[in-house]
């Protein structure tokens, strides 16, 4: 219920003057194909009484008529309504999953499997539009009938209005209810086992290249078509229910004409009703049942819509709170970074990531990390980019600690990291990521400065071309090329180079190095790198071990100092 | 009609046995609709209820026969349905699995894994749906016809004059629906991995400082889904309206048309009646293949796109080679190999070589030079466009057969890490070692001090669920598999490339005696790596420009050597 409040009610009510319609609509064509229905009998018999002239039946010829075209408009009405509100609806969850994800991005990748994303993005938000097209319409539209339906027979004859009512009950009330409740377990252990499937398939696309060589495939081929097979199993079992349900209500629904039958026989020979009512009460049976009978299929899918929701719930929970600046600090093309005794853990660890780490940046200086992996060089990059806090100490970039710019920060310091993404879409758009305002000349420049300018022009689309899934059409080095392009249309003070050049050939690493140098001569530069090409030309060089600094100076300094440090070069000369 | 569905096994039965049920439903519909007039009837010329019972109790039982028969039907079709789905998601999952990375990539791993589990079941509902549709469709309306023709020749001219007309309509409707999808189906796909792509990349978009902004792309993007959604649906919708109209209209026009014969006496009250609650029932499966029609679409095309990647080139899975475990005497030759990507782009040409035994093979080359691929081509990940490989004078095609990859051992420079404990992980490959074996491998492996430090040790969760590992964590990950593994074809993607070099150094001490008794090949821009090969390829622009020794292409300037100093040139000392 607090599910249906947080994420259905709002929805309802935003829409609420398309939901009404719909509804309105729904109940309308109902009643129309009844109406039909009704009319005609009445019609057919008050003819073969054989009145003087046609026009005694006038009206319910014309009503025929209207009630014939009626069902159709309002159905076509009602469908379009109804699709258009909820589509709607839809496109904001969208939105609304994406508002709660992305704050969280940097923590992304350990917090959810993407296949539990994927599940969510495609089972959920999808599935979504059932509520309403699948359960909240037909049901209310189905107690609208249920309600007109009674209310019309009390006229003639409440006693067996009520009965009657009583019988449509099993239709509105008892069977919805006891399908859900026999239901409910089997289809949430549906659900589970479907996101199970798609964790576990996510998981092996990602990693085919291993199936394959391990020559488990099949293995894997099996184990999963095992699982299918079970889900499978499962769904049988409630499509049967399905089908067994439907037979029962269709009995039932022919018990209910022939008692109304039996009614409308008893009446008119009483002479409660007139006997042309006879047809038009018995035929008018079904139609009204028609309209009730997809309310048990319409409550029993509520369990699955909680599993839903309850994913999407576990995912809200994690969104921090929105911080609220008290004023928004002035961005500046010069940035100056001061670090004293910083130090940070992670909750649960017993070492500091980082300790009494004290270094000071000032605008423009070119500055070279090294460190195994694990020495905190990470760390210091996230509390850089303010997406965590300093467990001790400060990190001042102009005299503010970088969380205090909020999403600003990132005009201050732009990262090119190891694995950057390149989006299912064109060179183009992709680096204009960087700068949505940029020129096709600016594009064209920094295309030029990452050397890409001759084989991007050299394909058939040019910029136009298509990425394919992460950029497979694009050889690692050319890829990092493009990244590089969007960082430089981005143009922010500080840039954090999170070891650009792995997987470049030594030719284009050393050209790409000088690149960034030329390309970012007034930018501060943070340059984590593995090996040393290039690093002559840094202003300082840093080596990180355990979070303290193992090792600094100039590469000079170091060259004519430190012997690890010359050891480490000869290791990199090759 | 669809004509695949009868290609399908066992669908003939079914169909057969359906079509019995359905024609079961329509002679149950008849006396459905004559006993029920009959009641009503009688009692509408006065007779007691009591009177009129017994054909209301017949009425009953044909309504149980009818929607005993439905049931039935539902019930065969279901079954069927199922079957066949999964089966068609087995060979979905099977090709995929040989179509392998490469290809996957191309498609899109969200769109398949998407296919596989949303197209399938979408399948099965257009399968489970359409047989007792298209059955009632083809038999219902035709018994009724007849019938109300044999009571009423007015009427069942009527009924005869508009289904037809109904039909066209639902078949023209269906083609504009049909070509609207096929506008479509690109933005469609685009659209619908736009949200996935953008998750997958929110990381990124951060860093750009565009996640806010981006936000508004998916607003826009998931509201043009929406619109061609809508587009579509409003088509498939006209086309139910279309049906809904006639279907009503002509109900109307038969009970005015009875009316007024009734009132002129040409037609009795039992046999209008009867006509008028056979109407509906004469239309309905028309009307139902309609509706259903929009929902079943997507099940349809889902179908479609599964038989296209089924009917995809891959290895004959017949027809393997089979080729000589690889020792110390074994040769393989590589001759004329073309490998081109789509765009009749030459990736790599005129490949010729020869390497035997327990050789170590470095590939070098600047990027985009043809190393990915040549692994590509030796791992079986992709097959040669033209040209012979052999391997101990045996011809292949291509290294796409198990029984040379199961000799394989393939390193990237990303290795897969499995959301799974590092003890599944490092037996991915040999899943029956114990864990005093991967202990071990992961001792060699240089990874003992990382898993102490895990509460969990070796049981600790690793990969997108777990814990996140660093790329010389990964990488070690990969070694200590290798390390379990006793396979004798190594393959190196630019395995080091990302490591710190304290790292690389201390791995590479670990991995120089596992290269031992091994044929190798190593594709990396490290160089240093070249002094311990036998044997250095030097690619240039998607061929072998030299071959030899590092020490015997040092001597000549040319490719290798300007490698060297473009190194050297970055780091002046």
């Amino acid at each position: 219920m607090k599910l249906f409040q947080a994420y259905i009610a709002p929805y309802l009510k935003k829409y609420k003057k398309a939901m009404i319609a719909t509804i309105l609509l729904g109940t309308l064509a109902l009643l129309s194909a009844a109406m039909l229905t009704f009319t005609s009998g009445y019609l057919i018999s008050s003819a073969s009484l054989q009145p003087e002239t046609i026009l005694l039946l006038y009206v319910p010829i014309v009503a025929v008529r209207t009630f014939g075209l009626s069902r159709a408009v309002t159905h076509y009405l009602e469908r379009l309504a109804g699709h258009n509100a909820v589509l709607k609806v839809l496109s904001e969850m969208r939105v609304k999953l994406y508002r709660m994800l992305e704050p969280q991005a940097l923590m992304i990748r350990s917090r959810f499997q993407t296949g539990d994303l994927l599940g969510t993005l495609a089972d959920d938000i999808e599935h979504l539009q059932d509520v309403y097209i699948r359960t909240i319409f037909p049901t209310v539209v189905g107690l609208c009938l249920f309600l007109y339906a009674t209310i019309m027979l009390a006229f003639f004859d409440w006693i067996f209005a009520l009965w009657i009512a009583l019988c449509l009950g099993v239709f509105v009330f008892v069977y919805p209810f006891y399908s859900l409740y026999k239901l409910k377990k089997h289809q949430i252990d549906a659900k589970k086992q479907r996101s199970h499937l798609y964790r576990s398939l996510t998981d092996a696309i990602f990693g085919i290249s291993d199936w394959m060589i391990s020559g488990r495939k099949q293995e894997f081929v099996d184990g999963f078509m095992n699982d299918s097979k079970e889900s499978h199993a499962l769904e049988t079992k409630l499509a049967y229910w399905n089908q067994s349900r439907a037979f029962q209500l269709q009995l039932l629904s022919g018990m209910i004409l022939v008692m109304v039958g039996i009614w409308a026989g008893y009446s008119a020979e009483q002479g409660d009703i007139i006997p042309a009512y006879i047809a038009a009460f018995t035929l008018v049976t079904l139609p009204i049942i028609e309209g009730l009978i997809p309310l048990s299929h319409a409550i029993e899918r509520i369990p699955a819509y909680e599993e839903s929701l309850n994913r999407i719930e576990a995912i809200r929970k994690f969104v921090p709170e929105e911080v609220v600046f008290e004023k928004e600090i002035e961005l500046s093309k010069q940035a100056d970074i001061e670090i004293e005794y910083l130090s940070y853990r992670y909750e649960g660890e017993k070492n500091d990531a980082i300790y009494q780490l004290q270094l000071s940046i000032p605008h423009g200086q070119k500055l070279a990390l090294l460190g195994k992996s694990g020495a905190g060089k990470s760390t210091l990059l996230q509390i850089l980019q303010g997406a965590i806090e300093p467990t001790s100490g400060t990190v001042k970039v102009n005299g503010y600690a970088p969380i205090l710019y909020g999403e600003n920060i990132h005009n201050m310091v732009g990262v090119l990291n190891q694995k950057p993404y390149l989006f299912a879409t064109t060179v183009e758009n992709n680096i204009r990521l960087g700068n949505q305002h940029a020129t096709t000349e600016e594009i064209q420049e920094v295309i030029r400065k990452v050397r890409l300018d001759d084989y991007i022009n050299s394909l058939p689309d040019g910029l136009q071309t298509q990425m394919e899934e992460t950029g497979q059409r694009f050889s690692g080095g050319e890829r990092q090329r493009i990244a590089l392009a969007r960082i430089l249309l981005q143009d922010t003070p500080i840039v954090i180079l999170d070891e650009p050049t792995i997987g470049l050939d030594p030719v284009t690493e050393s050209e790409l190095v000088e690149t960034i140098l030329s390309t970012l001569q007034d930018k501060t530069i943070i340059w984590i790198t593995h090996h040393l090409t290039g690093i002559e030309q840094m202003d300082k060089v840093l080596f990180l071990d355990k979070g303290q600094i193992s090792m600094q100076g100039t590469h000079e300094e170091l060259m004519a100092m430190n012997t690890r440090y010359q050891q480490l070069y000869l290791l990199d000369r090759g | 009609m669809d004509k695949q569905l009868l290609q399908y096994k066992g669908s003939k039965q079914v169909m057969a046995l359906v079509g019995v049920l359905t024609l079961g439903q329509a002679i149950s519909i008849i006396i459905q609709a004559l006993y029920l007039s009959k009641a009503i009837t009688m009692m509408f010329q006065g007779s007691t209820w009591q009177a009129a019972l017994p054909a209301l109790l017949i009425f009953l039982a044909a309504h149980l026969m009818r929607n005993f028969f439905q049931w039935g039907k539902e019930r065969l079709a279901y079954r069927f349905a199922d079957q066949t789905a999964l089966s068609l998601q087995q060979q979905l999952v099977e090709k995929t699995f040989e179509l392998g990375p490469r290809s996957v990539g191309k498609h899109g791993s969200g769109n398949m894994i998407t296919l596989i589990l949303e197209g399938i079941p979408q399948f099965k509902t257009y399968v489970q749906l359409f047989i007792p549709r298209f059955l009632s469709m083809a038999i219902i309306p035709i018994t009724l016809f007849f019938y109300v023709f044999m009571m009423d020749g007015l009427s069942g001219i009527i009924l005869a004059v508009v289904l037809p007309i109904l039909i066209v309509f639902l078949i023209l409707l269906g083609y504009a629906a049909q070509r609207q999808m096929d506008a479509q189906l690109d933005t469609y796909k685009l659209l619908s991995r736009h949200f996935v792509d953008s998750l997958r990349g929110l990381v990124t978009l951060k860093y750009l400082g565009r996640s806010k902004a981006h936000e508004k792309a998916i607003e826009n993007v998931s509201n043009k889904y929406r619109i061609a959604t809508n587009r579509t649906l409003r088509v498939a919708f006209l086309s139910t309206f279309a049906l809904d109209f006639f279907t009503s209209l002509s109900i109307a026009i038969i009970a005015v048309e009875l009316g007024v014969r009734l009132i002129n006496g040409n037609i009795g009250l039992e046999p209008a009646l009867a006509i008028l609650i056979l109407a509906p029932d004469y239309f309905a499966p028309v009307r139902e293949l309609g509706n259903d029609f929009h929902a079943t679409m997507d099940g349809k095309e889902a179908g479609e796109e599964i038989r296209g990647i089924l009917a995809e080139k891959t290895v004959d899975r017949k027809d393997l080679p089979t080729v000589p475990e690889w020792t110390a005497n074994s040769e393989m030759k590589f001759e004329a190999i073309m490998k081109k990507a789509d765009e009749d782009r030459v990736i790599l040409k005129d490949l010729d070589f020869t390497v035997n035994g327990y050789q170590k093979v470095g590939i070098v080359g600047t990027s985009g030079a043809g190393k990915s691929t040549l692994i590509d081509l030796l791992s079986g990940f992709t097959q040669p466009s033209s040209g012979s490989i052999s391997v101990d004078d045996i011809k292949v095609n291509h290294l796409s057969f198990p029984d040379w990859q199961n000799q394989l051992t393939y390193i990237p420079q990303h290795p897969t890490i499995f959301s799974t404990s590092v003890l599944e992980n490092i037996r991915f490959y040999e899943p029956t070692a114990t864990r005093e074996e991967v202990a071990e491998a992961v001792r060699n492996a240089g990874l003992d001090d990382l898993i102490h430090s895990f509460p969990n040790g070796l049981d600790e969760k690793i990969g997108q669920a777990g814990r996140t590992l660093s790329g010389g964590e990964e990488q070690r990950i990969a070694l200590a598999r290798l390390l379990l593994q006793n396979r004798s074809i190594l393959l190196f993607d630019e395995p080091t490339a990302h490591l710190d070099i304290e790292t690389e150094h201390e791995i590479k001490q670990t991995m120089l005696p596992m290269l031992e008794e091994k044929l190798v090949f190593f594709a990396t821009h490290r160089l240093h790596w070249m002094k311990e090969m036998d044997i250095i390829f030097v690619f240039e622009h998607g061929e072998i420009v030299e071959v030899g020794t590092h020490e015997a292409l040092l001597e000549k300037p040319g490719a290798y050597t300007r490698l060297i100093e473009a190194q050297r040139r970055g780091i002046k000392g």
